[in-house]
């Protein structure tokens, strides 16, 4: 890695941690306006005692991360990016395959699997907290029958040291 | 029997020169067009249709996405196709005639087709011109337009959006050399269109440094072929601490430019911004939204349409139906925005561009055919009922339109009333 990359890497992740502040009390406010500064805090310390809890940080990681290529209703671009509405993936009970994809982005499907004109983008510079949050959120509001179980950063934490699809 | 419109028609307009002009839709076919001209829909609920081509004889042929060509022919004279053929398969983008040949590409080859005089579907399979082009999904359109030299120009799109390595489209996204890459992706490659099997190999290297054309057409009075260029993505995604949510729905630029012998458009080092005429680094490449781009080594362009409005065919017009200033204009199809999300999308629309006395565009543009998506505020490309993708000028001067959305062809005819 060159000097410049790494300097640049630093600078990301000084980036990173201003725009990480404490959480505000945003309960019950409308929800999140876009970034940069109403992105989530760091969520890693905090645990979450349901589900909607947890999906309500996940709606503002959707917006900033996943609803540009999937868009806002999750309905996708035709021949660019599928619509995630029912999709089997986000609906099967087992997330383990959901955040492989999150994870690494449409580098881990085969060739053949590939059905969309686009690559979908590795999410992995969030945070397993993070991911745990937007993967809630998005079986709460996207799955085929809404799953309520929360997807927990132990979860992801799997499919992190895993290299590629679950068995 | 001739259906009572073109019955009445033809007495109405016995001795006009315009007795030939089928009558419009009452609702021009859902499109808001410039005053004296009116639209009719020619043919409806097709497959998601890509570009398009007139024969001489009027006969319209349109590729799909996914599937075969269309032949549609208008055999009693009302303007409305009754005869509808798909013939091929494999679907693609680009197409063209030349002569007695129909040409046409998939993501992956170019091929020609015999026409038999006369009739609309051709007898025979398809020779094959340039075989396995590189595709890898992403940018995959390979579109192309003779040359003044009677040459193919075959475009080769980059998959990526900005050469941001793995992390390409995504937070922190950094830029990676080039230059292999760009041997193979991103630029417009010369073939002989008479010779059968070529490979890319084989082509000669006319253009770089593009990151997806899906825009080519000869100036029929210059000679010059004409780009236009789809502007990359996800500037607030790659890197928020230096764009917001408004820089990336205004960046960058689809950019227009004249094809010259080695040229290069600066893709993926730089991008250009439209509002304020300036050709800046891409944040993958150590941009800031600030840095500007070394000046004179990218050639400006000639038009900078707003961003994302996704460019598709261009059409020179050689008729003399429409009024004169359209005469050597061209005619562009925006087929319309998905990543100025949260602002509204953009695009939708065919747009006029005039070329000045010296051949070359103004700078400006104007909405020629508008309301394509049937909403003011569009948020989804889903939501927009069509999306206009192929233009194409029919031997009597009429333009024609195609549409992604939902398989329709309109024809643009100008009564003066
Ligand atoms: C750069 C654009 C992009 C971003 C950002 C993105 N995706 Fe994707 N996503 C895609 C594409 C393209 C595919 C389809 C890959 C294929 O099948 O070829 C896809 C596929 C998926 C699928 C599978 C859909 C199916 O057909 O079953 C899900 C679920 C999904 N994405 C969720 C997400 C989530 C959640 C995020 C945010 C954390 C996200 N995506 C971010 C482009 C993107």
């Amino acid at each position: 890695m060159t000097v410049r990359v790494l300097a640049l890497l630093a600078l990301l992740a000084a980036l990173a941690a201003c725009a990480r502040r404490e959480p505000a009390a945003t309960a019950s406010a409308k929800p999140a306006a876009p970034l940069p500064d109403d992105l989530p805090s760091d969520l890693s310390a905090k645990t979450f005692a349901t589900a909607e809890a947890l999906a309500k940080e996940g709606a503002a990681l959707f917006t900033q991360n996943c609803a540009t290529c999937h868009m806002a209703d999750g309905g996708g671009v035709p021949y660019l990016q599928p619509s995630i509405k029912g999709s089997a993936g986000i609906s099967n009970p087992d997330p383990q395959l959901f955040l492989s994809l999150i994870l690494r982005g449409s580098a881990v499907l085969d060739e053949g699997a590939k059905a969309y004109e686009n690559d979908m983008a590795p999410q992995d510079h969030l945070s397993d907290t993070e991911i745990a949050a937007v993967a809630t959120y998005v079986r709460q509001r996207f799955a085929a029958q809404p799953i309520t179980k929360p997807v927990t950063p132990a979860d992801v934490a799997i499919a992190r040291a895993r290299p590629g699809l679950p068995p | 029997m001739p259906k009572l419109p073109v019955l009445l028609a033809s007495l109405l307009f016995a001795t006009s020169a315009r007795a030939v002009l089928p009558i419009p839709d009452a609702d021009n076919g859902g499109l808001i067009l410039p005053p004296g001209f009116h639209a009719l829909v020619v043919a409806d609920k097709l497959k998601p249709l890509r570009g398009m081509t007139v024969a001489p004889n009027g006969d319209i042929y349109v590729k799909t996405r996914e599937a075969g060509i269309y032949g549609l022919r208008d055999t009693d004279g009302d303007g409305r196709a009754d005869l509808v053929k798909e013939f091929g398969s494999g679907g693609g983008t680009g197409i063209a005639l030349r002569g007695e040949w129909l040409y046409h590409s998939t993501d992956d080859h170019v091929f020609r087709y015999k026409l038999t005089p006369g009739e609309l579907v051709p007898a025979g399979p398809p020779e094959r011109i340039v075989r396995d082009l590189p595709n890898r999904h992403q940018h995959s359109a390979k579109v192309f337009a003779f040359g003044a030299d009677g040459q193919l120009y075959v475009g080769t799109g980059s998959p990526s959006n900005a050469y941001g390595g793995k992390k390409d489209r995504a937070l922190g996204a950094t830029g990676e050399d080039p230059t292999e890459f760009l041997k193979t992706y991103g630029g417009y490659w010369r073939y002989d269109p008479g010779k059968l099997e070529q490979t890319q190999a084989d082509g000669y290297h006319f253009s770089t440094g593009h990151r997806h054309s899906t825009t080519i057409a000869l100036n029929p009075v210059s000679q010059q072929l004409f780009i236009a260029i789809h502007g990359r993505d996800q500037l607030s995604t790659v890197a928020p601490q230096f764009y917001n949510d408004d820089d990336n729905a205004e960046n960058p630029a689809e950019v227009f430019h004249v094809l010259t012998d080695g040229a290069n458009f600066g893709w993926p080092f730089t991008y250009y911004d439209p509002r304020r005429h300036l050709r800046l680094l891409n944040p993958e490449f150590g941009g800031d939204g600030k840095k500007l781009a070394e000046p004179g080594k990218f050639p400006e362009p000639l038009i900078a349409f707003p961003a994302h409005m996704s460019p598709m065919q261009l059409a020179f017009y050689t008729g003399t139906q429409f009024p004169a200033k359209y005469l050597n204009g061209a005619f562009l199809a925006f087929q319309g925005s998905w990543n100025r999300a949260p602002k509204p999308q953009k695009g939708y629309q065919v747009v006029f561009i005039p070329f000045n006395a010296q051949n070359m565009p103004t700078g400006d543009y104007e909405t020629f055919a508008d309301n394509f998506a049937g909403k003011k505020v569009i948020a989804s490309p889903g939501d927009a009922t069509h999306r206009p993708h192929g233009v194409a000028v029919g031997p009597d001067g009429s333009l024609y339109i195609s549409d992604f959305q939902a398989g329709r062809v309109w024809r643009i005819i100008y009564t003066d009333q």
